[in-house]
């Protein structure tokens, strides 16, 4: 490994703590007493913690969150993998158009479907669900344009061999080409679970039902409670933000490692 | 055990030129059928065809007595060496080998120890546990070689599966190609470049150029009686020499044909002996081991000539070149077709 000029590191080190250093504010606020942040001073307390946890029920929306995203993520990366598949690497009537209409969905501003969405549901009476958090979200057209592009790059000479080693269509899928993928896929269901997380939109639009809201919706009421006249009791917000931002962090940890874990190529001479 | 029977086979590849003009084939069951032609002629996709890699748009292919146009690849019980390897870089070098057999329903155990009993006659047992990425060409080609033989296919098809090794380890193969064809008794039809290969491997050679076959037929046959003059400079090296018939002196029904005769079918001598003869000036001449290659300048064109190099003492340039007119093939001189 090549050694980094010292000068280069602090550089690097000083604009990495410049990032870091709202979320870093935020933390630290989130254990300080709402009265302590507003007459000034530090008066260290976990309280806000058990506040948002107990009182306001952020284990809820945690549960909530993880539980929506995580389905969305796992939907939404198993259809987008099967379809990038079908496009990269079989030819059949209509498929061209068919790829044009995904990547044509890319270039709809996703507020647009906001309203036809609601209605759909609606109709179909799954408003106020898990099911209707999930479903709008599982066809994704990105990802499954993203992971076409990456398989595309794969040697098509793989899956011939699987296939004369007497492979079907959905074990060459499943035994070459996910392992093969498996750095994009793993970015893409990354990606596709922080934008769930983060989701803002749509839970609000689909769901009244306090049992149901998410960590963002959640997170947004807080905004209306009030430690005084017209303030804000920022250290609780706050708690509440690090209890968003913290499995999101779990996660990408998690995940990074196999993320650096490259493939070694070398199955072509 | 299945013959395969190709008739008036067509391909081209989408937007290109016709590939394969028309080829028909019977392989008899067992049968080792060498296929050889110039870089481009289409073997490579005669192969894929056979496989089901590719579609032909016309003509049929025969396996085992059943037309198996419409069979996936996965259903024609064919094992396939690619002529770029194709293992699949996340799996180590036994899993490679036995991933066939996974896909076949075998037990972990067994599977494995089948793809050690392969590795080991592979000379592979060293490297069962790495990926194929930090393995060399020629270590590749042989793991490519193994994941065939691990299962016990009726046919094979193999895409020059030796050219990246050495020597050595190319004539051991070779005759562990050879085992495994007499032990499974399997259809075998195997490409390459090499010409030691083509003759002694083959049952029957089909010689391949530009999308037609130009010849099927025995080893000796082609090379004693090639159908034209391609498929007479193609086989044997170094390749028959092509003289204007009318340049050489007493040779019967040579006039307005061309003559060919193998470089081993000319004796060279300082001397002028009885018979037919060309005088040579040797411009150049190359080692290959107890034998010289002489390349002469004479009145009838460049003449390649082989001969015993103890017979050949450095410094001599006039030779004499005798040839018997019953060794010599004729060749019309514009379609090329033997006489
Ligand atoms: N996928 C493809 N699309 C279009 N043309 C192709 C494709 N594959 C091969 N060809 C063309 O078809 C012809 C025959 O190719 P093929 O690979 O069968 O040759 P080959 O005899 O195996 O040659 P080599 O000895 O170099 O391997 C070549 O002209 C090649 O350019
Ligand atoms: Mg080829």
């Amino acid at each position: 490994m090549k050694r980094e000029h010292p000068l280069k590191l602090a550089l690097a080190l000083a604009a990495g703590l410049l990032f870091l250093s709202p979320a870093l504010y935020s933390i630290v606020l989130s254990f300080q007493t709402a009265d302590s942040y507003y007459r000034g001073g530090f008066d260290f307390t976990l309280g806000n913690y058990r506040n948002a946890v107990g009182f306001y029920h952020f284990a809820r929306y945690l549960l909530n969150s993880v539980i929506v995203s995580s389905l969305v993520t796992l939907l939404s990366i198993g259809f987008s993998t099967m379809a990038a598949f079908a496009f990269a690497r079989f030819r059949f009537r209509g498929g061209d158009f068919l790829f044009g209409a995904v990547v044509a969905t890319l270039m709809i501003p996703s507020h647009i479907s906001l309203i036809p969405n609601y209605l759909t549901l609606a109709k179909a009476g799954l408003l106020d669900s898990y099911a209707g958090l999930v479903l709008p979200a599982i066809s994704n057209g990105f990802a499954a344009f993203f992971l076409r592009q990456y398989i595309r790059g794969i040697p098509k000479a793989l899956d011939e061999a699987a296939y004369m080693d007497g492979a079907t269509p959905l074990k060459v899928l499943w035994r070459v080409i996910v392992p093969l993928a498996r750095p994009a896929i793993l970015s893409m269901a990354l990606y596709v679970f922080i934008t769930e997380w983060n989701n803002y939109i749509w839970p609000l639009v689909a769901i009244g039902k306090e049992d149901l809201y998410t960590l963002q919706i959640g997170l947004a009421r807080l905004y209306h409670n009030n430690p005084g006249e017209g303030l804000i009791d920022w250290p609780l917000v706050m708690a509440a933000s690090t209890l968003t931002l913290l499995p999101v962090l779990a996660g990408f940890l998690l995940v990074e490692r196999h993320l650096v874990r490259g493939i070694t190529m070398g199955a072509v001479k | 055990m299945s013959g395969i029977s190709l008739r008036n086979i067509r391909k081209s590849y989408p937007g290109g030129p016709q590939v394969l003009h028309g080829i028909s084939l019977d392989i008899e069951p067992g049968e080792f059928i060498v296929i050889v032609g110039p870089s481009g002629c289409g073997k490579s996709t005669l192969l894929r065809l056979i496989a089901g890699l590719e579609a032909c748009e016309e003509g049929d292919i025969i396996i085992g007595g059943k037309r198996a146009n419409d069979l996936a690849p996965q259903d024609r019980d064919i094992a396939m060496i690619f002529q770029n390897y194709a293992l699949y870089p996340h799996m180590s070098v036994r899993e490679n080998i036995a991933f066939g057999l996974e896909l076949r329903g075998m037990k972990k155990a067994e599977r494995h120890a089948r793809a050690e009993a392969v590795a080991k006659t592979l000379q592979l047992e060293a490297y069962l546990d790495r990926k194929p990425g930090a393995l060399s060409g020629g270590q590749r080609q042989r793991v490519a070689m193994g994941r065939a033989m691990a299962r016990s296919s009726s046919t094979f098809l193999m895409d020059e599966p030796l050219s990246n090794l050495d020597n050595a380890l190319r004539v051991a193969m070779r005759t562990e190609i050879k085992e495994l064809h007499r032990q499974l008794g399997a259809t075998i039809i195997y490409v390459t470049h090499d010409q030691t290969e083509a003759l002694s491997l083959a049952d029957r050679i089909a010689v391949l150029k530009d999308g037609h076959l130009l010849q099927f037929d025995t080893p000796s046959a082609i090379y004693d009686r090639p159908a034209n003059r391609f498929v007479a400079g193609f086989l044997g090296t170094p390749p028959m020499n092509f003289l204007a018939g009318d340049q050489l002196p007493d040779m019967p029904g040579a006039a307005g044909n061309i003559v060919g005769l193998r470089p081993e079918a000319l004796r060279a001598s300082f001397t002028r002996e009885a018979g037919a003869s060309l005088p040579a000036k040797i411009v150049l001449s190359e080692m290959v081991g107890a034998d010289m290659i002489l390349h002469c300048e004479t009145p009838a064109g460049r003449v390649t000539a082989m001969a015993p190099r103890r017979d050949f003492t450095a410094g001599q340039e006039q030779v004499w070149l005798g040839y018997d007119a019953a060794q010599a093939l004729f060749f019309e001189a514009g379609t090329g077709a033997r006489i």
